[in-house]
């Protein structure tokens, strides 16, 4: 049903108008002049397909003799024939000899009801008059409208050179941050092998210095120290474990409450490894709380003690922020080449006269519903209830092969109930504004939109045009 | 729009459980079966055997217009009375009620178009065992058998007809129920237990199905109690669902009782039965040994099944027999639910025989026996009872384009447009639903359709017409005339305990008006005049569609039974409403053009009598090749029981036809009487011109076929409403003796004339087309081949072909200027096919009136005229010279097929002018074509071929 868009492919006629050399006394109902040379009048006549001859005077005798109807231009008699509406000042054309005489005026000139019951009044003229004022008018509005074209597809060059530009300075940012990224992966390793190695060789010292019982510096690890706390060695720490083996740091006699063990154990009576390493560990490091009894000190930690090593770490530590924050820029400038190459991609048209549609959104309101149009995106229906409802995403262009850039479709919207899902098509249409036009549902869940916009005008050659035979 | 409509089909599955699934066929669950029907599981249980009724033949009394005898019921006691009346033109009727009943029993009424014309009844003899009654002619008789009581209807010593021969006659007689607290203490104390079970009952409703254990557990200690009771009569024993049944959650009270009935009938020496539709069965009817019964209960079926007994929208009980020698019919007058059995095996001596057995919920027995002997003396006897075809506007006859829905004014204009953009001829669009206000019928939406004048006035213009839908259930909103109206009036059909009955149907709660009060029907008639229905004009019409009725929360998708037309139950008349509904809406369209314009209304739900308004199609049917095969039987059989403008969807209701199909069904639809595209809400859309410009051009041949032979149909229609004659027609009723035409159900007859076999299946390459009649031939309409009655001839088929066939022998007027609509091709001229049959003669008939008006009725103002061709001449002379009407039309051409050259062609017109008439003639095909004779279509005129 949508196939075809309205291009008006009726060219202008241009009117030839040819004196024939043999000027017929009589005149022959419901033909053109280009056609009257067929018709001359002589003893008899030549269906025109050439099938038949017969008597002159059985032309327009309203009984149908030829094949291809061209003994009857001026009757209904033939099936196939067809009526010739001069419409003198107006345009011109042919009916089906079906409508002549049948009651309907077709032709302004009132020419195919000459013998009906129904009056039929000569509107050629008013026709012609407000068509060509019409057409005039629209000349006008037509310049205009190709001249907001012109400037839409200049902004639209514009936009493409700025996006372009735009790829392009992106993809510079993200070659930056990528050699960026190279130098800080390398720092970054450089530095935690530094702190690592600073720390192995101090392992090794203290294990030495570990043979003294008086040292305080035993690097203890925190599955050590579970092993250490786990007395019945059952794989959990509970709260009587809690409460036999620590002390609060400033009162190594005083007991532990049975809700400060919870406590330590995040809140459970029963840790595990790993849920140790996250509670009461991280209490048993910063050592400022809890110690183990008959202990000082805090286990596990070597920084403190060692400002080289706390060094190293810490330069560790800010390669790595380093890392991450360059990542992440790399990420997302990642993201916006991306999105734009996949906004380059898609066919504005032949000048990418379309393009300026592209972050817009357009809305009209139909009875109960606020139709949205968001082309290359997507379409949705809003109801008054604030629904909002899927009608199709950017699918492809639809028009026939020779003007594919006068509809667009879109599809896989949300599924109908017990149908498939709702798809849109919108019609693309010449006006001064770009604005949405009309909202139909011809098929249940199939939508047809129409989209105005000076962008669809077309020049004047291929609007229709007026013609009129003098 | 998308969204709203989705809303609408959720609510109409979440609140209709009975709307499964749009995609599966019928839910069988939601109907009865005849074991689920309590009345006929009850009757169904009674096996053939001795009868229990004796004719008391000591009663009998003979009046000059019948005869009455009591029955006695020999277990009960109960007295019937038998009523026998010999009718004008070879008829019986047979009527049985209770002798004195304790209350009315429904009979039917508006049906019968007159008080049926009697004839004298003589005795021919009688002794204590029986009656011979003369029934006419030499020796028709009718034999009433008084032990065990039968009735043979006999020509010479040949029984035609027996009632009650298999002993199946059962009248349950209306009852005071006996409970069994009530029955064996006071009847003081009894009606206070009365007061008690009405509370108990009027509980019921809410908590159905816990109700029905109850009192079926009540019934089991009754039958107990009544054991032993035993008094002269023998002591009925109440059964389960003889005064409540439960179906899924619905509750059927039945305050009145048991009140069904039941009789056989016996038909020796018939095989082939038709008839009681409305079913999607093939035209013979088929053994129901076994499975269930023929169904009689108006109901709106989704999705319905094809090859199955199941009931549907329309119930006609009417059932025609034919053998060779004999056509009969039994026009079964009650408006109830009815079960029909078909027996076809053996009788006695080998002699092949049909045994039908009716059953029916409540009402009398009233049966009218058709005797023939011929098809169309059946027609003719069925039609002086019920009346004949409406004579519909000639418009109406054209092609009908529906969807549900064109949305606003700008898609009709549109579609409007694009039939004449393609050369498509149409005559009516149609609005469904949607196009009211909220399903306020009468009503318009005023945003799609602001100005319907302006609409309607655009379609005018063009000389076409709309339809819109007007539904009998309506919408309970106190800001709705029609409505409000109906209510202060009081017209709504009554709940059980008197209030207003209301259920679900489009507009969410609705009324349902009482279509069976004569009152309301004027009432309703008188809100199509123009200044009632706003918005209206006179080329605007009316489909009645869900007036079974569809109550979509009711049992079995209709009314409750127990709910009240005035003193009657919708279980009386559940099968007169449509009826009624449609009468009271033509009534209205006469109505608003002071009885002069004829109407048009399309229903769904039909009885006996519908054909006198209007017409009807097939429902929702589905867009598969069966459907489209189902078509042909279902719409035969409605002809042949009087209802012969029937068509189905074009395309299929439900679905989406391929190309293929939807060009196969215009094929086959233009060739149907009623002609009308349809769609449902969720398939794409299917104007003809959306399939490719092949396919469009087949669908417009197609349409252009109809159009050309809309005079033939045209005549068709004039003789149906003239004769009652189905114009859509199984073989066997013009080839009565000829046995192979008698399971013919994939191609018909148009009148008499034509012959049609569709092309209804997928990628067919031919058909094997029958072509009856020995001696007779048949000319093939496209190409003039003429072949041989009494074959089957098989013919290759492409996409364009539709085998149509002529009957030699007669003469067809068509009008081969095709225009925009039919109203368009009035004053064209026509050109005539005389086919000559192999004595070279033929014969025809052409009708012309103004095709709208009443005049050719009141006025005279109409052409009939004979075409006559013989000893090589052509001829018109005028079949009703006190008619007149004056054409414009002319013969503009002459087609003989099977002709031979002649030298010379002469017209001698009216005054005796003679005038040449040049011709051609093709001898490969044995046309001889006259050019132009020119002569008015209402005058005398004779062609010789010299």
């Amino acid at each position: 049903m949508f196939t075809n868009c309205s291009l008006g492919h009726c060219h202008i006629i241009v009117a030839v108008v040819l004196w024939s050399i043999c000027v017929d006394s009589r005149k022959i109902r419901g033909i053109s002049l280009s056609y009257k040379r067929f018709y001359r009048e002589r003893k008899s006549f030549l269906c025109i397909d050439g099938s038949k001859m017969i008597p002159f005077d059985q032309v327009n005798d309203d009984y149908c003799d030829c094949m291809d109807g061209s003994d009857e231009p001026g009757t209904a008699a033939c099936p196939t024939g067809r009526f010739y509406c001069t419409n003198l000042g107006y345009r011109s054309h042919y009916i089906p000899s079906s409508r002549v005489n049948d009651g309907i005026c077709d032709c302004c000139d009132a020419s195919d009801e000459y013998r009906s019951q129904t009056p039929c009044q000569n509107t050629c003229r008013n026709l012609g008059q407000r068509e060509r004022a019409e057409v005039e008018g629209q000349t006008r509005v037509l310049g205009e409208r190709l001249r907001l074209k012109q400037l839409l597809i200049e902004e639209g060059v514009l936009t493409w050179r700025e996006k372009q530009a735009q790829l392009r300075d992106l993809q510079r940012v993200s070659d930056d941050l990528q050699t960026q990224l190279d130098d800080l992966r390398k720092e970054e390793a450089r530095r935690k092998e530094e702190a690592d190695a600073l720390r192995e060789r101090e392992i090794g010292a203290r294990e030495t210095a570990d043979n003294s019982p008086t040292s305080h510096y035993r690097p203890e690890s925190p599955i050590s120290v579970f092993k250490e706390l786990d007395s019945n060695r059952d794989g959990s720490i509970t709260v009587d474990e809690v409460q036999a083996k620590l002390s609060p740091v400033q009162d190594e006699e005083h007991a532990l409450s049975e809700d400060e063990a919870v406590a330590l154990l995040g809140g459970a009576h029963r840790v595990d490894l790993s849920r140790f390493e996250e509670t009461l560990w991280t209490s048993l490091r910063t050592g400022d709380s809890v110690t183990i009894k008959g202990r000082r000190g805090v286990p596990g930690s070597l920084a403190d003690e060692d400002p080289n090593i706390k060094a190293a770490v810490s330069a560790a530590e800010k390669a790595s922020a380093d890392l991450k924050r360059v990542e992440d820029a790399y990420e997302t400038v990642y993201m916006e080449i991306r999105d734009l190459r996949e906004k380059l991609s898609i066919d504005y048209g032949s000048e990418r006269e379309f393009l300026f549609l592209h972050d817009q959104c357009f809305q009209l309101k139909v009875y109960e519903y606020i139709y949205e149009l968001c082309p290359f995106s997507q379409v949705t229906q809003k109801s008054a209830s604030g629904e909002v409802v899927s009608l199709g995403k950017w699918g492809s262009w639809a028009g026939p092969p020779e003007n594919p850039y006068c509809q667009m479709r879109y599809e896989s919207g949300e599924p109908c109930w017990q149908g498939p899902t709702r798809n849109t098509m919108v019609m693309l249409i010449c006006g001064t504004e770009t604005a949405l036009r009309s909202v139909k549902e011809p098929s249940k869940c199939q939508y047809v939109m129409e989209l105005q916009t000076p962008v669809s005008c077309q020049p004047a050659l291929r609007q229709r045009g007026v013609h009129s035979e003098l | 729009m998308a969204s709203f409509i989705e809303r609408m089909c959720l609510y109409r599955v979440l609140v209709l459980s009975v709307f499964l699934s749009i995609t599966q066929a019928v839910d069988r669950s939601n109907f009865k079966t005849c074991d689920q029907s309590a009345f006929c599981s009850r009757q169904r249980a009674m096996k053939p055997g001795q009868s229990s009724y004796t004719a008391l033949l000591e009663t009998l009394e003979l009046s000059d217009s019948h005869l009455t005898v009591q029955l006695l019921n020999n277990n009960n006691k109960v007295l019937l009375l038998l009523e026998l009346y010999r009718l004008q033109g070879n008829m019986t009727r047979v009527k049985i009620n209770e002798l004195k009943p304790i209350k009315p029993r429904y009979e039917v009424p508006d049906v019968l178009i007159t008080d049926p014309p009697t004839e004298l009844m003589s005795v021919l003899a009688q002794d204590e065992h029986r009656v011979v009654l003369s029934l006419g002619g030499e020796d028709w008789r009718l034999i009433l058998s008084a032990q065990p009581f039968r009735l043979d209807i006999m020509e010479g010593p040949q029984v035609l007809l027996s009632l009650n021969s298999r002993g199946l006659l059962a009248f349950e007689q209306l009852r005071i129920r006996k409970d069994t607290i009530s029955h064996k203490i006071s009847s003081t104390v009894g009606s206070m237990w009365d007061k008690i079970k009405s509370v108990f009952s009027s509980k019921s409703q809410t908590d159905t199905e816990e109700a029905g254990e109850k009192e079926d557990t009540e019934k089991h200690d009754k039958e107990k109690v009544s054991e032993g009771e035993e008094e002269e009569a023998e002591e009925e024993v109440d059964q389960p669902g003889m005064w409540e049944e439960t179906f899924k959650t619905h509750a059927d009270t039945k305050p009145n009782g048991p009140s069904s009935i039941s009789l056989d009938f016996s038909l020796p020496g018939v095989e082939h039965v038709y008839g009681i539709p409305e079913h999607a069965d093939g035209l013979k009817l088929k053994n129901t040994d076994g499975g269930d019964p023929y169904r009689l209960y108006n109901l709106d079926v989704f999705q319905y099944e094809l090859f199955n007994p199941m009931a549907l929208y329309g119930a006609v009980p009417v059932l025609l027999s034919h053998n060779t020698h004999r056509t009969m019919g039994l026009f079964w007058l009650n408006a109830a639910e009815t079960w029909v059995d078909v027996s076809s095996g053996q009788g006695s001596s080998e002699v092949p025989q049909t045994d039908v057995r009716w059953i029916s919920e409540s009402g009398i027995i009233d049966v009218f026996i058709m005797l023939g002997p011929r098809p169309n003396d059946v027609f003719t006897q069925y039609s002086s009872l019920t009346g004949t075809q409406a004579f519909p506007p000639l418009s109406s006859l054209a092609y009908h384009q529906c969807r549900w829905n064109y949305n606003d004014q700008e898609d009709v204009s549109a579609v409007d447009q694009g039939f004449d953009e393609h050369d498509i001829p149409y005559d009516f669009i149609w609005l469904d639903i949607e196009h009211t206000d909220g399903k306020r019928y009468f009503t318009w939406d005023n945003n799609k359709f602001p100005q319907p004048k302006d609409m309607l006035q655009g379609l005018l213009d063009k000389r076409r017409k709309m339809v819109t839908i007007v539904d009998p259930h309506i919408k309970v909103d106190s800001s709705y005339k029609i409505h409000t109206e109906i209510r202060s009036r009081g017209y709504y059909i009554k709940n059980k305990d008197g209030g207003d009955y209301e259920g679900w149907c489009w507009p969410g709660n609705a009324g349902y008006p009482d279509f069976t009060n004569p009152e309301m029907r004027k009432w309703w008639a008188s809100m199509f005049a123009y200044d009632q229905y706003e918005g209206s004009m006179e080329n605007l019409y009316t489909w009645n569609d869900m007036n079974e009725p569809s109550v979509f929360n009711g049992p079995e998708v209709t009314m409750h039974k127990d709910a009240l037309h005035g003193p009657w139950e919708h279980r009386d008349i559940h099968n007169l409403y449509g009826f009624y509904v449609q009468m009271a809406t033509a009534e209205g369209q006469i109505q608003r053009s002071g009885g002069l314009e004829r109407p048009f209304v399309l229903t769904r739900a039909f009885f006996a009598g519908s054909q006198r308004y209007g017409a009807v199609w097939t429902g929702d049917n589905a867009a598969e090749w069966g459907h489209l095969k189902m078509s042909i039987p279902m719409c035969l059989s409605l002809g042949l029981v009087g209802i012969s403008f029937c068509g189905a969807d074009v395309g299929g209701f439900f679905k989406t036809p391929s190309a293929e199909l939807l060009v196969r069904w215009y094929q086959a639809g233009a060739y149907q009487p009623f002609f009308r595209a349809h769609a449902h809400l969720d398939t794409p859309r299917r104007e003809p011109w959306l399939f490719g410009p092949d396919n469009t051009a087949l669908i417009r041949e197609a349409v252009r076929q109809r159009y050309t032979l809309l005079p033939y149909w045209y005549l068709q229609f004039y003789h149906a409403q003239r004769t009652g004659q189905p114009v859509m027609r199984p073989l066997w009723v013009e080839y009565p003796e000829d046995i192979a035409t008698f399971s013919i159900d994939n191609e018909f007859l148009i009148g008499r004339d034509l012959l049609v076999h569709p092309v209804t299946d997928e990628r067919s390459s031919g058909v094997t087309a029958y072509l009856p009649g020995n001696g007779e031939v048949w000319y093939d309409v496209h190409t003039f081949q003429r072949h041989d009655g009494a074959q089957n001839l098989s013919i290759p088929v492409t996409m364009s072909s539709i085998p149509v066939f002529q009957r030699g022998g007669s003469i067809i007027c068509r009008k081969n200027r095709v225009r925009r609509s039919s109203s368009c091709m009035e004053n064209d001229p026509y050109t005539l096919y005389v086919a000559l049959d192999s004595q070279g003669n033929a014969e025809g008939e052409i009708y012309i009136d103004d095709g709208h008006t009443f005049k050719h009725k009141t006025d005279k103002q109409f052409i009939h005229r004979r075409l006559s061709f013989t000893a090589n001449s052509l001829s018109s002379s005028d079949l009703s010279p006190d008619s007149q009407f004056p054409t414009a039309s002319w013969v503009e051409q002459v087609n003989i097929l099977g002709a031979q050259k002649p030298d010379a062609v002469t017209l001698t017109a009216t005054d005796g002018g003679e005038s040449s008439v040049e011709f051609e003639f093709d001898p490969d095909t044995a046309v001889l074509t006259l050019r132009k004779p020119g002569v008015n279509a209402g005058v005398n005129w004779t062609l010789h071929l010299r």
